[in-house]
């Protein structure tokens, strides 16, 4: 309990440190996670809707990305942005950016493969009625977009939360340099290690007030649309 | 005015859907009858230009096309009737307003349309129709998933609309006594076939073949 209590002081004293921390997860997980869904949603729906060769195979690699280990995506991004690698020019080992490279490798098969379920569920019989009212292209994918929009947050949430959580590839190609790339979740393990508890639940407490917060946003932003009686 | 030359529509080998020549005048009313997987839907989508087939078709003003499986939009049942109609927002709303009265939806225009009970989305499904012109209207079971007094009211809907600027009807259904109400013609379909082509007082007192003698024999047992 104690060690509670000092962990929340030291929020309420906002250490510099840990506000630092705070502030490259954030930014780390909103790119990489607004990457991903650029990237992975128009995927989702070609790799559902799309009448193209290879669309079977392509979805079963993306389905089995979605298992990928994060800790081998961190050594394949090492790897290839290792000063010997075909990226290793670019100096950008040991960055928050090959940290966001890294997370985008990891979270745009998930979204990909959650946005043509959403597709899949709802596509073809929203289409039908959107096409049977004359409604043009911009139309429907318009009302595709509203009509699945508490579905295709969840994507979006389910991509934010497995990129804030990350430890394995961040820890890797970050470096989990003071004052640089260290993240909630390398802070954490790594305090853990020190046996330092209070900094390290100080993180832990960030780390549920920001699900917490994002589910409460999710929430209000849909709030209505079922109980408008 | 529609004609089909030479439709067919295949899913793989299998021809589900096989129609040398179907001609529908402009302001005539068809019914499209037979059993589950007969093609009724079939043609209703080849015709509304929702799936691709072989063959070829031709069709003469605006086409409306009501599927079976008609999705409530997740919005208010007011949105759902506004959101494909253009104009401005209160001639819009004043003219679903209309329309939700005609189908006794009136009351719930502030609902999530998804929380609508069956015969209240088929209904608001009307709705949807009722605020749009169109010459040619292709309506496939829209009694499918509702109760006698809902089946009445929404018969009267379609006829009020149909006769209003003498719309020409394309209408699935399974029940003969519906086809008898709303439409003069009834083409029976057997395996993607027409196996029978008569009018809709014929066809329930007097089936020309065997097939549609079988398929009004096993309503009359009800």
């Amino acid at each position: 309990m104690d060690k509670i209590l000092e962990a929340v002081n030291m929020l309420l004293a906002m250490d510099k440190e840990l506000i630092h921390i705070i502030g490259v997860t954030l930014r780390m997980s909103f790119f990489s996670t607004l990457i991903s869904c650029i990237i992975g949603m128009p995927m989702g729906v070609i790799l559902e809707k799309g009448r193209f060769r290879g669309r079977q195979l392509l979805k079963k690699i993306s389905s089995t990305l979605m298992g990928l280990p994060p800790v081998a995506a961190g050594l394949i991004v090492y790897m290839l942005f290792t000063k010997y690698g075909i990226f290793g020019s670019l100096g950008l080992l040991f960055t928050v950016e090959i940290m966001v490279v890294a997370q985008v490798i990891l979270i745009t098969p998930v979204v990909t493969c959650l946005t043509s379920s959403v597709v899949s569920v709802s596509g073809k019989n929203l289409r039908e009625t959107a096409r049977g009212l004359s409604l043009s292209r911009k139309k429907t994918m318009g009302l595709f977009l509203y009509h699945n929009r508490k579905a295709l947050l969840s994507v979006l949430l389910t991509a934010f939360g497995r990129s804030i959580a990350e430890v394995g590839a961040v820890s890797l190609v970050g470096g989990n340099i003071q004052w640089k790339t260290r993240v909630m979740t390398t802070a954490i393990l790594l305090e853990t290690n020190k046996g330092k508890f209070t900094f390290a639940l100080a993180l832990g407490i960030v780390l549920l007030l920001i699900s917490l917060t994002v589910n409460v946003l999710a929430s209000l932003l849909t709030k209505g649309d079922k109980t408008d009686d | 005015m529609i004609e089909c030359k030479s439709i067919i529509k295949k899913y793989g080998e299998r021809t589900v859907l096989d129609i040398p020549s179907l001609k529908i005048e402009k302001g005539e009313r068809v019914a499209l009858t037979g059993s589950n997987g007969s093609g009724k839907s079939t043609l209703l989508k080849i015709i509304s230009g929702i799936i691709p087939f072989e063959g070829e078709l031709s069709t003469e003003g605006k086409l409306l096309y009501m599927p079976q499986k008609n999705i409530p939009f997740d919005m208010t049942v007011l949105s759902n009737v506004t959101f494909s109609m253009t104009g401005k927002r209160k001639e819009k709303e004043e003219k679903a307003f209309e329309a939700l009265k005609k189908t006794g939806l009136d009351a719930l225009y502030k609902k999530n349309a998804c929380v609508l009970s069956g015969g209240e989305q088929a209904r608001l499904a009307l709705a949807r129709i009722l605020v749009l012109h169109c010459d040619i209207l292709l309506l496939d079971e829209p009694t499918g998933a509702v109760d006698i007094e809902a089946e009445e009211l929404i018969e009267k809907i379609i006829s009020d609309y149909i006769n209003e600027k003498n719309r020409t009807l394309i209408l699935s259904t399974h029940s003969p006594l519906q086809a008898k109400r709303l439409t003069d013609k009834v083409l029976m379909l057997d395996k993607g076939k027409i196996a029978e082509d008569s009018s809709s007082e014929e066809f329930i007192h007097s089936p020309k073949t065997q097939f549609g003698k079988k398929f009004i024999d096993m309503w009359r047992v009800f």
